[in-house]
This record gives structure tokens, sequence and C-alpha cells, in this order.
């Protein structure tokens, strides 16, 4: 008798199914499976069935209760984190380092120190002592505020209008210079750009009156620069658009959400 | 110099106005408390009592002495040897002549200042755990969910007598927390890691913008914060930011930063030891506290002085680190007296201030096998107030293990003290009404002068 090898030969039933099998057995289940795709088919067109929905009879009322829509948490102020994140991209996306080299600049400006010095007045925890982030502003605070975006406001005006740099690609002040005194609408455009640069939306829905509120500190801080004796950094305007643009990166809406 | 005193002056008189308006609080009780000025100090880390204030120079129960083998000795100028085992040695509990104190080794200057003293021994922290510790001997609350829910004692103080002052509370390290409903938002303790910060945040840069430019766009401000509580659902919030922009404004631009500078302190107050080790940056944070309360600038500083937590052979030092805090406050109180009041000029500054230092516990009696002391649930307290009784001890603790021990006087019957009752003692001594800030805590009236 001559052995069966399983590499070739296979087992018996296998080899046989394989090449060809019973045929009778193989229209049935083909003819299972066309029976299956049939009913398939019309169940799925069939129409769900529609209850048609029916009124009950109302619930009495035992009694009323007022809902109480008003806000149950204040403003929250941004973590600190948020804030120097989004400082840092302000300044071009720049690591902490390479902003405070900028901000610091090398002319002795002494617009800016180390990030260090500001940590704790913003508000950070510090765990080295236990101590928790702050969650509420305070007059130091807003001091730090106001150091960090005199730093930014006169570094990008140098950035963006000192240098020959494309409105494309300037990091704040990204609109066309204008003239020296421009008016109401030119600056309103202008502001516009500032505003929704760190407040996020149009400066035209803003509450009434922030526009015209910007553009006379826009031109006081330009009437006061332009009499000035002593020859200055920056020009009238663009010391007014510095001071614009800190009076919208300091805005209590930047802080607050 | 008169030029800047003028306009301090008017700066002064111009928040006093202000405050006014916006309707400050006057103290009900104890009156009279709108000319004094606080200094809180805090110990972090934990210290241990039994080298100050509740000394313990024998092997007793569960208690191991600070030794020469545990302890490095050199540069206590309190210690005194005493013998201990073969050639070890421990020091010799101190007594002060008149005082009901006993002290340790550490105590340093403070020595000489003895009847000036009120102590609180035995104090009960239920904790041994550092934020718990820290929050709870600063709040008289334990936290929940890690965060305190209750203000600390500094914005308490700060809240009822500092709203006229140019700045309430400066915070250099000390846990200070503003929690609770319907408080000054001005009184929200201003938080830096250093005094050099403060110099570096007063300073400003006239090269780009003039101090007049940033007035005006700090008054911008204002008025947005102002327009915004009128549409918000929280006006208070946008009210106490513009109070805030308010006060910087009169913060910057005047001649602060050049007074505050870490150099200029370190001038004006030589005596202080700035090159200290542990407290030497708590040693500038005094000297701020001497110079904004002698202008009239500050109703409350806080800070923190470090070096306590010595879980291991850093134990050696833990003694030099206590002496170095002590001879702090003591310079500061000595300095203080020779500083007249700004607003009582024939009082001196130091019989209007008031000064509390604590811990968050203190290090267990016994050493352990890395050479250190670990945390321990029991805790002192140092006051140095004209308001409190002095020189004065009150509280204990056992034997053996150096726990609070329960002593007499409280409604529910003896019991240890607690931080919750220091602190409630500590501000009704100003006429403010514990309850408004404390849930827990009975009034002392043994500790307090009549």
């Amino acid at each position: 008798m001559k052995p069966v090898s399983p590499g070739r030969g296979g087992v018996k039933g296998w080899s046989r199914g394989r090449t060809g099998g019973r045929p009778g057995l193989r229209r049935l289940a083909l003819l299972g499976v066309g029976i299956a795709a049939v009913m398939g088919t019309l169940v799925c067109t069939r129409r769900p069935e529609v209850v048609e929905p029916t009124g009950g009879p109302a619930l009495p009322v035992v009694s009323r209760i007022p809902e109480d829509t008003t806000h149950k948490e204040e403003p929250r102020l941004l973590p600190a984190e948020v804030y120097v994140r989004s400082y840092m991209q302000w300044f071009g996306g720049l690591a902490p380092i390479e902003v405070q080299a900028k901000a610091r600049g090398a002319d002795g400006a002494l617009l800016f120190d180390a990030w260090g010095d500001y940590l704790a007045a913003l508000g950070l925890p510090d765990y080295a002592t236990d101590l928790p982030r702050g969650g509420q502003t305070n007059a130091m605070m807003l001091g730090a505020f106001e150091r960090l975006g005199s730093a930014l406001c006169a570094r990008a005006m140098e950035h963006d209008w000192r240098g020959s740099v494309k409105v494309a690609d300037r990091l704040i002040f990204a609109f066309e210079r204008g003239g020296e005194a421009p008016p109401l609408p030119e600056f309103a455009a202008g502001l516009d750009v500032l505003h929704r640069t760190f407040l996020g939306y149009p400066a035209r829905l803003a509450p009434e009156g922030r526009i015209e509120r910007y553009f006379k500190l826009f031109e006081e801080t330009r009437g006061r620069h332009a009499a000035a004796a002593k020859k200055e950094r920056l020009t009238p305007v663009e010391t007014a658009w510095v001071a614009v643009c800190e009076g919208l990166v300091r805005h209590p809406e930047l802080h607050f959400y | 110099m008169k030029t800047f005193r003028r306009d301090l002056l008017k700066a002064a008189g111009a928040v006093l106005l202000a405050g006014m308006g916006a309707g400050g609080r006057s103290p009900s009780g104890r009156g009279g408390s709108e000319d004094e000025y606080f200094v809180f100090i805090q110990a972090a880390g934990g210290w241990d009592v039994t080298l100050w204030s509740d000394p313990r120079n024998e092997k007793k129960g569960i208690i191991d002495p600070a030794t020469t083998d545990n302890l490095d000795p050199t540069g206590l100028t309190k210690w005194k040897e005493a013998p201990f085992s073969g050639s070890t040695r421990t020091f010799e509990v101190l007594t002060s002549r008149g005082a009901p104190f006993r002290f340790g080794p550490a105590i340093g200057g403070l020595f000489d200042l003895a009847d000036r003293l009120t102590i609180v021994n035995g104090l009960e922290m239920n904790t041994v755990s550092h934020p718990d510790g820290t929050l709870f001997s600063a709040t008289g609350r334990h936290p929940v969910g890690g965060r305190a829910v209750a203000s600390s004692v500094d914005t308490m103080v700060a809240n009822e007598l500092g709203g006229a002052q140019m700045i309430p509370l400066l915070s250099v390290g000390f846990p200070s927390y503003f929690v609770g409903d319907g408080l000054d938002r001005r009184a929200v303790p201003l938080r830096v890691g250093s005094i050099d910060a403060v110099t570096r945040l007063l300073a400003r840069s006239e090269v780009y913008e003039t101090t007049e430019d940033r007035r005006a766009i700090t008054a911008v401000l204002s008025e947005e914060a102002r327009d915004l509580a009128g549409r918000s659902a929280s006006p208070e919030l946008f009210t106490g930011l513009a109070l805030q922009y308010d006060a910087l404004q009169k913060m910057i631009g005047g001649s602060l930063e050049a007074v505050f500078s870490v150099p200029s302190l370190q001038k004006a107050h030589p005596r202080f030891a700035y090159g200290g080790k542990f407290a030497g940056a708590s040693a500038v944070s005094a000297a701020f506290a001497i110079e904004a309360m002698r202008r009239n600038l500050v109703r409350c500083v806080s800070f923190s002085s470090t070096g306590f937590d010595t879980h291991t052979n850093n134990y050696r030092s833990h003694g030099a680190a206590l002496q170095e805090l002590f001879d702090m406050v003591a310079t500061l109180v000595t300095t203080l007296d020779g500083i007249p009041h700004p607003t009582k000029p024939s009082d001196k500054l130091s019989e209007h201030t008031h000064i509390l230092v604590v811990s968050e516990f203190c290090r267990t009696p016994q050493i352990n096998q890395a050479g250190g002391r670990d945390h321990y649930p029991n805790n002192s307290a140092l006051v140095i107030s004209p308001r409190f009784k002095h020189p004065f001890v009150l509280g204990k603790t056992d034997e053996e293990q150096v726990l609070p021990a329960a002593i007499p006087g409280f409604l529910g019957g003896p019991r240890p003290v607690g931080p919750a009752d220091l602190l409630a003692t500590f501000v009704s001594a100003f006429g403010i009404e514990p309850r408004r800030y404390l849930r827990d805590g009975e009034v002392v009236e043994a500790l307090l002068r009549t």
C-alpha cells in the first residue's frame, strides 16, 4: 500500500472538495444565499411603521418655579500659561528664550527682563513652595501685563514698520502705514486688525464707543509726541499705534473668558 | 527727597479718597487699627520646635534631642553645651529673667527681645502634609480638593484695613489666598516671587513711551473695565479690575522702583544678614516692609523663609536656618524701634507693627534613619504685637511625645489650641469680626492685652 503524502495528496475530504465536490450541494448553497439576499432587499426597502402621535391629557399644574437664568459663575482669568503662549505667538511663534532675547534687545531700552521675573506676578503656581496658581487679578499682575505689553508693541512696531516687511509677514501691525495723521475711518481699519489679533473679533462689533475712545487715545498720544522737543526713537504716529496696541493687549476682554 | 515725599503723600491722599468713595470699611470692636501695620512670615517646610520654643534636651519617651551627633552647633550663638552621652553633647535650655519661656539654642537674637514675645505652643495641626499644613496655618481651614476654602490671615487684615493703602498686601512666597464673597478686590494679594521682581515690575522704559502715555492707556483700560461692568452679569469683577487699574496708575511713574530696588534696600538697612543661606532673601523682604511701612504705602507684607524641610542629614543645618530667621525678625523689630510712625510721629513704628510667624507643622521628636526629622502634627507660633500679652506663652505639649496637650478655657471644654483659634484671636485684636472669615476657632482672650 502506497502511503499518502500530506504535502501532496492532503486529507481526503479536503482534496475532493477543492477539485469539484458534489454539484448538488453547491447549487443548494448558492440558492440559499440568493434567497437571503432577496429577503434582505425586501426588508430594507419596506417603509418603517409610523406610529402617529396621540395627545394625552395635560398634567395638572401643582406649583410654579421660575427658571433662574442668571450666570452662575463670573468670568475666569485666563491661565497664565495660555497668556504666555499667546504672547510668544504674537512675537512670531518663537521659543520663550528667543522672545526674551528679542524683547530685551541690545539697545539698552530696558523693555524686558527675564521670564522668571514675571511668572509669580502672572499667577503661575510655585510647586517648590506649594503655592497654587493665582486666580484673581491684582495691581502687580496688571503691572506685569503692562510691562510685557509695552515690550511686545514697541518691538513689533520696530519689526513691522521700521523693517521692509510685507504686510502679510508682519507680526502685529499688519496693515498699510497710511498717513502721519490718519482720519477716523483709516484709523478704524488699522484698529480692526489689532482688535481681531488680540480680542478675536471685529472692532465694529465691540461695545459702542470703543473705536472713538481708542481714536482719542491715538490722537492725544500722537499730539504729545509731535510736540516733543527731543528726537524720539519712534515717530509720533508710530508711538500712537504702539499705545493703541498696548491698550488692546492689556484689555480686560483678553484676560477673562 | 522732599518732592518725592510730597508725591507720595499726594498719591496716598488720592488713594485714601478713592478708598472712601468705594466703601472703605471701618473696623468694629477693638477699633483704632487704621494706623497699624502687619508682617506675616512663614517658615516654609516645617520647623523643629524643640530647637526654639519647646526645647527638649533629654532622651525621654520617643524624643531624640538635638545633639552634636545630629546637629551642627557651629555658629549657633545661643548654644551652650550640656553633657548628653559619652563625648556627645546636647544643649542647655535657656531661660530669660522675668519671662515664662524656655528657649532652645536656635532662638538667636530674639532671646534678647524675650519680654516682647508671645508664643503659642502645642498647636494642633492634624496634618503632616505640606500643602495641608501651609493652608491650615494661614487660613485656619484644611484645603478641600487641594484648594484653599478661606482667605489667609493677611488677606483678612488687608481687606478690612488696607483699602486706603497703595499696596494693601504684598505677598512674597507667603501662602496668601483671597477667597470668599464680598471682599474688596484691592485686597487681592500682590504676589511676587521676590522683592527684586517688584522693582522690575515697577520699572518702566522711557525710550518709547512716557509716563503720561502709560497713564493715558491705563485710564482707557479703566474706562473699558467700567463699561464692561455695566454690561456684565458679574459687574463686581470688572469694577474691581477698574480699581486695580487705578491703583497701578499710582504705583507706576513715581520713584518707588528706585526706593525698592534691592541695592537701595540693602544700603538703607545694612543690619540685616542679606548673605544668609536661608533667610537672606527674606531679609530683603523685611527691609522692603520697613521702607514701605515708613512711607505708609502698605498695610500688610507677608513673606516666607525657607530651609526647614530637613528629612535627611541636612537636619544638621536646621538650627542655623532657625537662627537666621529669628535674627532677621529681631533686626526687623529693633529697626522699627528707631523709626517714627508715618502718621503718628510721636510713636515708634514698632508700637504699631504686628508680626505673626507661623510654619506648617513641626518635625518628629525622633531622628530618622537618614539622620533627619520628618513631619509631625504639632506646631508653635510666634507673635510680636503690642496688642498681645507679652511675655506670654500659651499651650503645651506632653513630656514624651511632643504632641499638643489640652488646655482649659475653650467653650467645649479643654482641648489643644488650633491654628483657627490663633488666627481668630489675631484678627479680633484689631477689631475684625473673626466669623466673617473663619468658620472655626475661638478668640483666646488670655492672649490679648486688656
